[in-house]
């Protein structure tokens, strides 16, 4: 994915948030802020995290128990919320992970039934 | 979402707890953003406002995180509601008069549906009701009939669709003795298997026994709860115990419980003796049923059923039972169907009030709509969505709306209390009238629509306001709420005006028709009269010397009675119904005249001259009359005696005499004179000495099946027919002075005996037409209530007009405006308000009386008085309520109105 000219970003899925936070706490504990640039980072911009879902979402795996949250201090010195993930977390995300690959594959299947499948 | 979060949810909920460091954490969110903008390069200030364009809406945000918390929309509400009491407490005045608007509207509506779910909604208290049926017979003459005895027992053996059948008489008034004086008291003979045909068991001992009703057995009575309240003071030990019922000893088997209520309403049931004898021949309709069909049948098996029987029996007694069919009517009908249309009217009434009470409240809201344009500005501005604000605002009129609805609960328990106690209500005494549960359930109902219907027009005009518009128009405003603001209210007040024209309409209907009612020539004159009945138990009184001494006796005694001008007795009185048949008249020849039920009544000599009835043709009653009709009375009661209720042939030299009214003559010899004049009366041979003035007998009002014609016989006639005799006397002096001197001299005569029912003919007549009177007077309070907040709703909104208007009058008088124009020019625009109201409800009313008809008397629905008379009255209301205003518009000062704001 990324062609050459910047394309237009893409909203993410209902549900597929909660997943890339877990994923991006897997690097260890992180700031609201942090998570959000990371994923908008590492998808390569393709994905805005609006801020008005972020927090609902990190209220969301909060209540499920699965990140727990820490007031510290960031790197610029400053107060900030980090984010940790749990155990629960870690086992919930070993389950996305494996169904979302057999969605994005059943997905890309019907999408383009002649190409090979692209590893990420 | 996981049970894991819901409970989370549930905690917090009811902790209180909430994440309240998510602004800290927004705020550092934003911090973050602005260091690294500020490390890219960018000005402080700059970088400020690029992490917070960045994070977007913070407070929404926080908002959905906090959804993750709690449920947001429980959350909302509750603050709506604590929003709603602030607005409640800043505009005290407002709500005071809203919330007992509608307090009102709601109140008269629930009192009146718990009289309507007594009535009318609930089933019969028994036991499956809907299997019960009332018994009734044709005639040759139209009209619904009681049973003879003779054809009762006739469906009753040969049926095939009902279970039980149970035949019941006309409650008696009976002196009931054993206390210090004897205490009238009403007694309803029953066949014994009455309370089990209705299903219903006695609260302490037993109801009748099988075979209770056979003569000699039947000395057993059940007492009403009231009764027995007042009699034994409710003691147990009651049953057993014995009472004297016209003389009789019964003995007490049971009670009745509190409840329990039939079409009649009596103190004692006594079983009735079944034997053919008692029950009497065919012809002589005098016995009321009840039935209970067989599971699964419906109404249409019962009726050809019945019918069938009917016609095997005209068949084999055509002599009798020619055009005698049965008439089946469910039971519910039968004791609430005659109440129904008139409950229903009133109940649309109620409705109708509580409308233009919504339509005040609207308008009270509307006029507030205006002050708060800039509050809704602001909610606008920060976010809150048409939907949101509509929902705010409705919350606002349902907070009301329900406080009203508690208001009026409290007010109608105690209007329900107040109807509870009264004695006498034209309204069946089946089903207890209470605020229950149903009625709880409809106030709830009625309020969350009055709510919302008092709401929607002011919250959908408030909610569409433009925060541009109105942050940006400053606070100078010439017209104040846009020109759709004013259609609205205009509206409003027009369909105010409608909903009061049709109110007043119907309420004027029924007074014409009231008036009608109490000023209709009767035919007598019942000033200074004073009526009471008396019984004359067949044990003391057997024969007819017995009974002719005793009312000779109490004829002299009160005639000498200070202050009493003249004295009679008679079997019936006006108004009260009567007893009738039909007559031979010798030598007609029309048969239609046959067919024709004539009244009869039983009088003695003085008994024209005490009701004022004029004689119009021959002469009244002599002493001659009484004592020929005393000999031939005597002998046919002996004859009937003989032949122990079975049939037997009057001697042609036994005569009697009678006096007929004037429409029975015309009927018999049109056009010819009565006098002298024979007619045959149940075999004996009459003859005509005088014709008076017609008088109404059954009623005011009547169905138009009663007989109009009445043949008046010499009194003694009355030993053949039983005990029962009314006492009248003309009074020079106040009739109720009198009251306790003829009640001792009946006890003089004789101590066992009660009076019953004594009351001067005014309240007779009065208690005839209760239910007319009732009904017009609350029709009117409705209609007057309706009148009254018409007129508050249009002097509010045409106050609030003037004042929007105080700059442009101003200008006007500043420019040289006259006074006369200025009122003109507000009036103008009221009246034509007014006007469109008036139409609409005009044209409405026009429809809805229609469905009045049958309540009216003397006039039709469309009575052309009451449609001009009605919107006069209601221009003038609606003139006043404007004048004000206006009046107050010319007194602007433009110096001032130039300057307002």
């Amino acid at each position: 994915m990324g062609g050459q000219k910047p394309e237009p970003r893409i909203e993410l899925v209902y549900g597929a948030l909660e997943m890339l936070i877990l994923k991006t706490l897997v690097w260890g504990p992180r700031h609201g802020h942090g998570i959000a640039k990371s994923i908008e980072q590492t998808s390569g911009d393709t994905f805005k995290v609006e801020h008005g879902s972020l927090y609902p979402a990190l209220q969301r795996l909060l209540q499920e128990g699965w990140i727990s949250a820490e007031w510290g201090v960031s790197e610029n010195k400053q107060r900030a919320k980090y984010y940790t993930l749990s155990r629960a977390g870690r086992k919930k995300l070993t389950a996305e992970t494996t169904r979302w690959e057999r969605f994005a594959r059943a997905i890309a299947g019907v999408m383009r039934p002649a190409e090979p499948e692209q590893e990420s | 979402m996981s049970w894991r979060r819901q409970f989370s949810k549930i905690s917090a909920l009811l902790s209180g707890r909430k994440p309240a460091d998510l602004g800290d954490e927004i705020s550092a969110h934003i911090a973050i953003e602005e260091e690294e903008n500020v490390a890219s390069g960018m000005s402080r200030t700059e970088a400020h406002f690029a992490a917070m364009r960045k994070f977007g809406n913070a407070t929404a945000a926080q908002e959905a995180s906090r959804d993750a918390w709690t449920w947001r929309w429980l959350e909302e509400t509750l603050g709506d509601v604590k929003f709603a009491f602030r607005q409640i407490r800043t505009n005290a005045a407002v709500a005071i008069v809203s919330v007992l608007t509608l307090a009102l509207g709601i109140g008269v509506n629930t009192a009146m549906f718990s009289v309507i779910d007594a009535a009318v909604l609930r089933p019969l208290p028994y036991q499956q009701p809907d299997r019960l049926i009332a018994l009734f017979q044709t005639e040759a003459a139209p009209g619904m009939y009681p049973l003879t005895g003779a054809d009762y027992l006739d469906w009753q053996s040969q049926n095939r669709t009902l279970e039980s059948t149970s035949l019941y008489g006309w409650t008696q008034y009976t002196s009931i003795g054993g206390g210090a004086k004897p205490e009238p008291g009403m007694v309803m003979p029953t066949q014994a298997n009455f309370f089990d045909v209705l299903g219903v068991h006695a609260a302490l001992g037993r109801t009748f026994a099988r075979d209770e009703d056979a003569s000699g057995k039947n000395h057993v009575a059940v007492l009403s709860y009231g009764f027995w309240q007042k009699r034994f003071a409710g003691d147990r030990g009651a049953i057993g115990r014995t009472v004297r019922l016209d003389g009789e000893p019964y003995s007490v088997i049971g009670v009745m419980p509190k409840w329990f209520g039939f079409r009649f309403s009596a103190d004692i049931w006594t079983p009735l003796d079944m034997s053919p004898e008692t029950l009497g021949p065919r012809g002589n309709h005098r016995w009321n049923a009840i039935a209970r069909m067989k599971p699964g049948l419906a109404l249409a098996h019962a009726r050809a059923d019945l019918l069938a029987i009917s016609k095997r029996i005209e068949k084999q007694y055509p002599d009798t039972n020619e055009k005698i069919n049965s008439i089946v009517v469910p039971l519910k009908e039968m004791m609430t169907g005659y109440t129904r249309r008139a409950l229903l009217i009133l109940f649309g009434a109620v409705v109708l009030v509580l409308m233009i009470a919504c339509v005040n409240v609207a308008n009270l809201q509307l006029a507030r709509a205006a002050a708060r344009q800039r509050e809704m500005a602001v909610r606008v501005s920060i976010g809150a969505g048409r939907l949101r604000l509509l929902r705010q605002l409705l919350t606002e009129s349902l907070v009301l709306a329900t406080a009203g609805s508690l208001l009026a609960i409290v007010a109608a328990w105690w209007c329900v209390r107040l109807i509870q106690g009264m004695e006498t209500l034209p309204i069946p005494h089946v089903n207890t009238i209470e605020v229950n549960a149903g009625v709880l359930f409809f106030t709830a109902a009625l309020g969350i629509a009055a709510g919302l219907l008092s709401g929607l027009a002011p919250a959908l005009q408030l909610s569409e306001t433009r925060f541009n518009n109105e942050l940006k128009s400053g606070s100078r405003t010439l017209a104040g709420p846009g020109a759709g603001g004013r259609n609205v209210r205009d509206l409003l007040v027009a369909g105010e005006i409608a909903l009061t024209l049709m109110l007043l309409i119907g309420a004027g209907l029924l007074l014409r028709s009231f008036i009608r009612m109490r000023t209709s020539d009767l035919g007598i004159d019942s000033s200074n009269l004073l009526t009471m009945r008396i019984t004359l138990p067949d044990k003391d009184y057997p024969d007819l010397p017995a009974r002719q001494r005793f009312s000779d006796a109490l004829i002299a005694k009160a005639a000498v009675i200070p202050g009493v001008q003249s004295v009679a007795m008679s079997l019936e009185i006006p108004l009260e119904g009567g007893t009738n048949g039909y007559l031979k008249v010798d030598g007609a020849k029309d048969p239609y005249i046959e067919k024709q039920l004539v009244g009869w009544n039983l009088v003695t000599a003085n008994y024209f001259a005490t009701f004022g009835i004029p004689l119009l043709e021959g002469r009244g009653f002599t002493v001659a009359d009484m004592q020929q009709a005393a000999i031939t009375s005597d002998a046919v009661f002996k004859l009937w005696k003989a032949a122990k209720g079975g049939h037997f042939q009057v001697p042609a030299n036994l005569t009697l005499v009678a006096v007929i009214s004037k429409a029975a003559a015309s009927l018999f010899w049109p056009n010819q004179n009565a006098v002298g004049r024979t007619f045959h009366w149940n075999d004996m041979k009459v003859t005509v000495v005088g014709v008076v003035a017609d008088v109404k007998e059954y009623g005011i009002r009547g169905d138009g099946t009663e007989p109009r014609m009445e043949a008046y016989y010499p009194y003694p006639v009355l030993a053949s027919w039983g005990g029962q005799a009314i006492l009248s006397l003309k009074t020079r002096v106040d009739p109720r002075s009198l009251l306790e001197p003829v009640r001792r001299a009946v006890n003089a005569l004789d101590s066992n005996l009660a009076v019953f029912r004594a009351r001067p003919m005014d309240d007779v007549i009065a208690e005839n037409v209760q239910d007319a009177s009732l009904q017009t007077a609350l029709l009117g309070a409705f209609a007057v209530l309706a009148l009254v907040l018409a007129a508050v709703g249009l002097y509010g909104v045409m106050s609030y007009l003037v004042a929007q208007r105080t700059r442009e009058i101003g200008i006007r008088v500043a420019l040289g405006a006259q006074r006369a124009n200025v009122i003109r020019s507000v009036l103008k625009h009221s009246a034509k308000v007014t006007a469109g109201g008036a139409i609409a409800g005009l044209a409405a009313g026009v429809a809805l009386t229609r469905l009045m008809a049958n309540l009216l008397y003397g006039i039709g629905p469309a009575d052309p008085l009451t449609f001009v008379m009605v919107p006069l009255i209601l221009a003038i209301v609606a003139m006043a309520a404007n004048y004000l205003p206006a009046l107050r518009a010319t007194r602007i000062d433009p110096v001032i109105a130039l300057r307002w704001e």
